[in-house]
């Protein structure tokens, strides 16, 4: 029986070397956020289950996955460096010297497409504390050369509070993965990064994780994810639940005290409700457990998104409630704290579009979001977060 | 703020209308977002602002803000400029 090594951001922090060394001994390795705050009793088991199902060159990542409960992710190195290949060549990567990175490594959309990627085609990787560092970021991405960055949606409110006049040349190619595509901001982003192809990538971690991918520029719409990366399938059934089946993806998966090994038969799902365009282009209709019906009429918070961007420029999340009549409803929080005419605005940005079952429960707004260490916003910090503030509320 | 204004403010506020949308002559029937729910949302919104509570008789019975100024000045609530 082989050693699985266990690794975490901060002990890549001390030793940038570490992951290369461990990707090509030939031990399992599991990647663990910094403050990871999974047991060490579930982890131990979890790694226990891997050293007695799985081959000893693969390697782990920790995703909440769909459920919010902790789940390892299970790879190939080969298979993870093929899709490495495939995202060089369909993402024209050869002219990009570097990659910046401002999510933590520990996330697959980092890992794969910055990290693998760097070290597969031996290009540089600069690692950076990303905006809980913002000067140091600035300076960067100031200095970078034929740079890629990798972005969630959720940072371009923090490229505008913290570069708001900033103009980066030396950034080639900009990637958003992780979330909504923050669409409505191309003409911002393309002001930062005036040299840059900005590209819509999809995935999920199970796929270990990409999927499909597109240029910015090639659709109006957010929901609109581009057609599936060579070798990869993507169906959605009539539930229009997606599926996916691919070369690239993760080979098991462990929960609570389960491994499931993928078959290469299987489809899998993404997490996310779609269809299929004839064109084979890929719309996202929203997150499957996004969806929730509420007076009998199916609610999209996706789509409730769309509004709100329409019209709030700063940062946005939603979580589920309950009303006084235990109907399932959602409450829109935005930050940092809008004016009453903010208020005004998108709500008659929901009452242009929705009907009233689908206007939030409340208009809650804080200071600023409560994040995860991927940048994403921490929505089970979100109810009842200190000094909440309630705008407007349905008073039913 | 005067009783007139409290009940503009929750009109306002429950069938998320511009201001310069509102009349105290409004009708229901002028006003996509005053359905069913809205109607349950105003009675609730009475008696929490204004301490009445509508029978649902009463509250089925509104056809428009005037109807709900009526009903509350016969309870001496009153509405005078």
């Amino acid at each position: 029986m082989s050693d699985i090594h266990i690794i975490t951001e901060q002990d890549i922090a001390e030793d940038t070397n570490l992951l290369q060394r461990r990707w090509t001994e030939p031990n399992t390795f599991v990647l663990l956020p910094a403050r990871q705050e999974i047991h060490r009793h579930w982890i131990g088991n979890a790694t226990r289950l891997i050293t007695k199902h799985c081959p000893t060159d693969s390697f782990a990542l920790l995703t909440s996955g769909s459920t919010g409960q902790p789940r390892l992710i299970v790879g190939n190195r080969n298979r993870s460096e093929a899709l490495a290949r495939v995202l060089h060549e369909q993402q024209n990567s050869e002219p990009v010297d570097e990659t910046v990175c401002t999510l933590p490594l520990s996330y697959s959309f980092a890992f794969i497409n910055q990290w693998l990627w760097s070290h597969v085609f031996q290009r540089k990787l600069r690692l950076t504390e990303g905006f809980s560092a913002p000067d140091r970021l600035m300076q960067i991405l100031a200095g970078a050369s034929n740079a890629m960055l990798c972005l969630v949606g959720s940072q371009v409110p923090l490229i505008r509070r913290f570069f708001p006049e900033a103009s980066f040349p030396g950034i080639i190619r900009v990637h958003f993965a992780g979330g909504r595509f923050p669409q409505e901001e191309l003409d911002f982003l393309k002001e930062r990064f005036p040299n840059a192809e900005i590209y819509n990538n999809y995935g999920c971690a199970e796929a270990m994780p990409r999927l499909s991918m597109r240029r910015a520029g090639d659709a109006e719409d957010a929901s609109h994810v581009g057609c599936p990366l060579p070798g990869v399938e993507l169906r959605s059934d009539p539930s229009h639940r997606l599926l996916f089946r691919s070369p690239y993806r993760a080979i098991a998966l462990i929960d609570d005290t389960r491994l499931h090994h993928v078959d290469d038969e299987e489809w899998l799902p993404t997490g996310d409700l779609g269809i299929i365009g004839t064109d084979g282009g890929v719309r996202l209709m929203g997150r499957a457990n996004d969806v929730f019906k509420r007076h009998g009429e199916k609610i999209s918070l996706p789509q409730l998104m769309t509004t709100v961007k329409e019209h709030w420029a700063g940062d946005a999340a939603f979580y589920t409630d309950q009303d006084a009549s235990c109907e399932s409803g959602c409450v829109l929080v935005l930050a940092p704290v809008p004016t009453p005419e903010q208020v005004r605005e998108v709500l008659m940005g929901f009452r242009k579009y929705h009907t009233r079952p689908h206007w939030p429960l409340r208009v809650e707004s804080l200071e600023s979001m409560p994040l995860l260490p991927n940048g994403k916003i921490d929505l089970k910090g979100l109810p009842g977060a200190g000094n909440t503030q309630v705008h407007w509320k349905q008073r039913i | 703020m005067t009783n007139r204004e409290k009940l503009r403010e929750l009109l306002l506020d429950i069938l998320l209308l511009d201001p310069s949308e509102f009349h105290f002559d409004l009708k229901r029937d002028e006003v996509e977002t005053w359905d069913s729910m809205s109607v349950v949302a105003i009675a609730v919104g009475v008696d929490e602002d204004f301490g009445y509570h509508f029978s649902p008789e009463e509250a089925m019975a509104i056809t428009g803000v005037a109807d709900i100024m009526s009903t509350l000045e016969s309870k001496g609530i009153s509405f005078a400029e």
